[in-house]
């Protein structure tokens, strides 16, 4: 394992009384796409904020290639910010934007020159090179502010929710476009977001982050199957999450008796005793529906309550005899096999390798 | 409806004699200037450039005419500096006594001009400092500042907070992103203040007439002409301190407002 | 946390400071001091003497004039901000948004224009022969006289404050939620009674401090009541440029300097504490 390129230890960030960052040990390793994820005010940008040296840690070390980054100065490090804003100069034009840089770092006019436009081409925009800023739509502005970032050639890149004023389809585009340099050029890039989807479409590592405090990090797959405490799994999208005592335990699985049932999950080697409160929670689109009572530990039957449809997928919401609202995400044309009104009975289940018992609270 | 039509008209009229009484003084006095009576009535007299004839062939008003220039592009230069400190200050910190800090500089126009006048008056001859082209200076830098100040400060609203950090972000230091953002940024915010600055100046009579000692700007020469009779010469420096002003103010507000707009579409 | 220098910082910081205590609260500040120093042999030496306060207070023309002033002030904003509010209330409600910033660019310009010349030009047109009289008596009446009366100085602290108020004004109630207006219309509220009781209460802050601006310019003007109200009853503006002028009584014009900011800090104060007073009995 080589060393991280960059190390934070114990960081914490206060702003008066606000605390923004409340603890932080994180480690990002060069050539990776890390998204930093969170709603607002989880310390997300604050955390991308202290990488480029905008804010100062209140305590805790920020190291980059091993060098202690606490006191040094923004504009004496190399790493360059995407902004959500953007932040284009608006008085220049877009080969003046992407310039910038190597004009403060002293680079020759000439050559300036030459690394912007190959940067726009690469960037499809070199047409554009001496249009004024704020006559360029939001894609081209996107590439552009990509441009003034990357020709400085950086180890690390920081984006801060650039994708946010974007529409949904320039979105997707932006993200294939991404993700091509990222691999391409071969450098970190740390990807802060509040988007779901652009997170776990693009990054090879996703950092969940609630107040001030990391409450996950692994691959997207990681945290999507098996969401380490309730937070990630509510955060993360359309989870089935069901709270009992231990009924039993065999090696690497837990009977857990619900008011739903008793339900057998699998769970992390931490150590657990009968009698013990338990929480396991299920993907919405791994659970399956059937008419007829299916076979295997984990079935519940429920009442449909309603159906909603993005795209070709459903979610089905259902209710158990308890009360318990259940989640069910399919294909759409599976829904209509199976001809569904609301308020039938219908039986769910699930395989046990992916009912996932939570880390304690 | 109908009525409501009448109620607009009538309105619509009251607003034009608003505008009327406000300009008129100033359309009056170009007319008369190029009007042969000494004591203008109506009917009009003829036309006739002797006014101006007489004001071009004063030495004074020449010379009044150099020092009001030499003062209001210094004051302007001086109160555009000061304003815009304190407006960058105020955009980009937060400190103790901010407060006081900003009432320090946006006071003085609040202050009657004859108070500041005989105040700044005592206290420069105590200092020494009074009778002298620059006391002027100085008084009107006091005076001037706070429009700057405004009209910078507004201009920083619109700029995109993260600006300059970006600057910093791409290896400026704080005095680089001043040079190459922050002052680009403001350019032409900074170019009406020197104009609207420079007009406050120009026109400004009270303070200069009590600091000024024998340095006599065109106001204090008008003034001073106004005390002893009527004089339509008057009328003719008049139009030029209207035509000099206006065009200040005009220039002004194409760097400033026109920008607005666009900022805003 | 160290504190460092941070020269940056205060390279924005500490100019203003510096400029403005020397030429602007030093000033201040002395103007009260030589309030206190004695004149002999038209001299002024420092001292500390209560004389010049004695001297002036006790004079029945110094109260006279403070009061004339402050009544004089009074009827002047009060006929600028009735006479501006039917033309700022079209400007705000009626007129659109286009030509409501021409109507404003319009009226800044001659707030940076000679007031001196206006004032002139006021001079001539209102005289027992100028334009206005001389228009009067083609339809057979006057000739009045305007000049060196009450008309006259209000005429000149109008042409002074007229715009700044329209302007005031206008914005003021530009910014009025126009949405309350018709909600209040519809529930039934007559137009004249929706101007009382909504268009009014709303724009509360704005308008007084319209007022209050008005008011500091009118009471502070020299030029209107020397000029077109003919001094005969002097205002403490022309008491100062008297005192300062002629005989060089510079401490007792101090004691008129500080009587009239003290009454300006008073009304001032009383107007903020009314603007911002949380809504009245309605």
């Amino acid at each position: 394992m080589t060393e991280p390129l960059v190390t934070f230890r114990n960081v914490k960030k206060h702003f008066g009384e606000f605390v923004a960052v409340r603890e932080m040990d994180l480690d990002i390793h060069a050539g990776e796409f890390l998204a930093i994820m969170g709603s607002s005010g989880c310390g997300k940008t604050t955390t991308l904020r202290m990488l480029a040296g905008l804010e100062a840690p209140t305590s805790g070390e920020i190291r980059i290639g091993g060098d202690l980054m606490n006191e040094v100065k923004p504009h004496e490090r190399e790493t360059p910010l995407v902004w959500q804003s953007l932040a284009l100069f608006p008085f220049l034009s877009a080969r003046e934007n992407v310039e910038f840089g190597l004009k403060m770092r002293g680079v020759g006019k000439e050559e300036r020159k030459r690394r912007a436009l190959e940067w726009l081409d690469r960037m499809e925009i070199g047409e554009f090179a001496e249009r004024n800023i704020t006559t360029l739509s939001g894609g081209q502005k996107q590439r552009v502010a990509l441009a003034r970032s990357l020709v400085m050639e950086p180890k690390m890149l920081l984006l801060d929710e650039p994708l946010s004023a974007l529409d949904a389809n320039l979105v997707i585009r932006m993200q294939a476009v991404l993700t091509r340099l990222q691999k391409e050029l071969g450098i970190t890039f740390v990807y802060v977001t509040h988007s779901q989807s652009e997170a776990f479409a693009m990054a090879d590592r996703v950092v969940i982050m609630s107040q001030g405090e990391i409450a996950q990090v692994g691959s997207p797959k990681d945290i999507y199957r098996a969401p380490a405490n309730r937070f990630v799994a509510e955060f993360v999208g359309r989870n089935n999450i069901l709270s009992g005592t231990v009924a039993s335990l065999d090696g690497e699985t837990v009977t857990i008796s619900t008011p739903s049932g008793a339900f057998v999950a699998t769970a992390p080697d931490t150590a657990r005793s009968v009698g013990a409160d338990a929480t396991f929670v299920v993907s919405a689109d791994l659970v399956s529906v059937s008419r007829e009572e299916p076979t295997g530990e984990n079935r519940v039957l429920c009442t449909l309550i309603s159906e909603e449809f993005v795209g070709s997928m459903v979610t089905l919401f259902l209710e158990s005899a308890d009360g318990h609202e259940f989640k069910v995400q399919m294909q759409e044309r599976d829904l209509i096999e199976l001809d569904l009104h609301n308020d039938d009975q219908i039986w769910l289940s699930w395989a046990v390798q992916n009912a996932h018992v939570l880390d304690h609270e | 409806m109908n009525q409501n039509r009448t109620l607009n008209i009538i309105l619509a009229m009251y607003v034009l004699c608003i505008f009327v009484f406000i300009f008129a003084p100033i359309l009056f006095s170009m007319v008369f200037s190029f009007n042969s009576q000494r004591f203008p009535t109506i009917p009009l007299g003829e036309f006739s450039t002797e006014w101006y004839a007489k004001i071009f062939a004063d030495p004074d008003v020449w010379l009044a005419a150099r020092n009001s220039l030499i003062v209001s592009v210094s004051t302007s230069v001086v109160a555009t500096f000061l304003g815009f400190c304190t407006a960058y200050s105020d955009f980009r910190y937060n400190f103790r006594f901010k407060g006081p800090y900003l009432a320090l500089i946006l006071l003085p126009p609040t202050i009657p001009l004859i108070i500041m006048a005989l105040a700044m008056l005592a206290w420069l001859s105590k200092l020494g400092l009074s009778g002298q082209l620059w006391s002027i200076i100085l008084a009107h830098s006091v005076l001037t500042a706070p429009f700057a100040m405004a009209i910078i400060r507004l201009r920083l609203n619109q700029m995109d907070p993260d600006l300059e950090a970006a600057a910093w972000n791409l290896g400026s230091s704080e005095w680089q992103a001043m040079r190459h953002v922050i002052i680009p940024f403001c350019a032409p915010a900074i170019v009406s203040a020197l104009c609207l600055t420079a007009a406050v100046s120009f026109d400004e009579f009270a303070i200069s007439w009590f600091v000024s000692g024998l340095n006599k700007t065109v106001p204090v020469v008008i003034l001073e002409i106004v005390q002893g009779n009527i004089d339509p010469q008057v009328n003719a420096i008049g139009t030029f301190v209207f035509l000099t002003s206006m065009t200040l103010v005009i220039l002004a507000q194409v760097f400033f407002i026109s920008r607005q707009v666009k900022s805003h579409s | 946390m160290k504190r460092k220098f941070d020269l940056y910082a205060m390279t924005w910081r500490l100019p203003i400071i510096f400029w403005q205590l020397l030429f602007f609260v030093g000033p201040l500040l002395f103007m009260v001091a030589i309030s206190f120093f004695v004149v002999k042999n038209y001299r002024m030496t420092e001292a500390f003497e209560m004389v010049n306060w004695q001297k002036m207070l006790s004079r029945g023309y110094f109260w006279d004039s403070y009061w004339y002033t402050i009544f004089i002030a009074g009827i002047s904003t009060t006929v600028a901000m009735l006479l501006a509010f039917p033309a700022s209330f079209a400007l705000a409600f009626r007129a659109s948004d286009n030509l409501r910033r021409w109507a404003i660019f319009l009226l800044i310009i001659p707030f940076f224009t000679s007031y001196l010349v206006r004032t002139f030009s006021w001079y001539v047109i209102l005289a027992e022969s100028g334009v206005v009289n001389a228009m009067l008596g083609q339809i057979g009446l006057g000739p009045f006289k305007m000049l060196n009366t009450h008309f006259g100085t209000v005429i000149g602290y109008l042409t002074l404050t007229l715009p700044l108020v329209v302007i005031l004004q206008t914005v003021t109630m530009a910014n009025v939620d126009k949405t309350l207006i018709e909600a209040a219309r519809n529930l039934g509220c007559k137009p004249l009674a929706t101007i009382w009781r909504v268009v009014l209460p709303l724009s509360k802050t704005g308008l007084i401090v319209a007022a209050l601006f008005c008011f500091i310019l009118s009471f502070g003007d020299f030029v209107a009541p020397f000029y077109l109200g003919g001094s005969q009853e002097p205002t403490l503006p022309i008491l100062i440029l008297d005192t300062t002028k002629s005989g060089q009584q510079w401490p007792r014009a101090a004691v008129v300097a500080i009587m009239m900011m003290a009454t300006l800090f008073t009304i001032a104060f009383a107007a903020i504490a009314l603007a911002y007073r949380k809504g009245g009995a309605r």
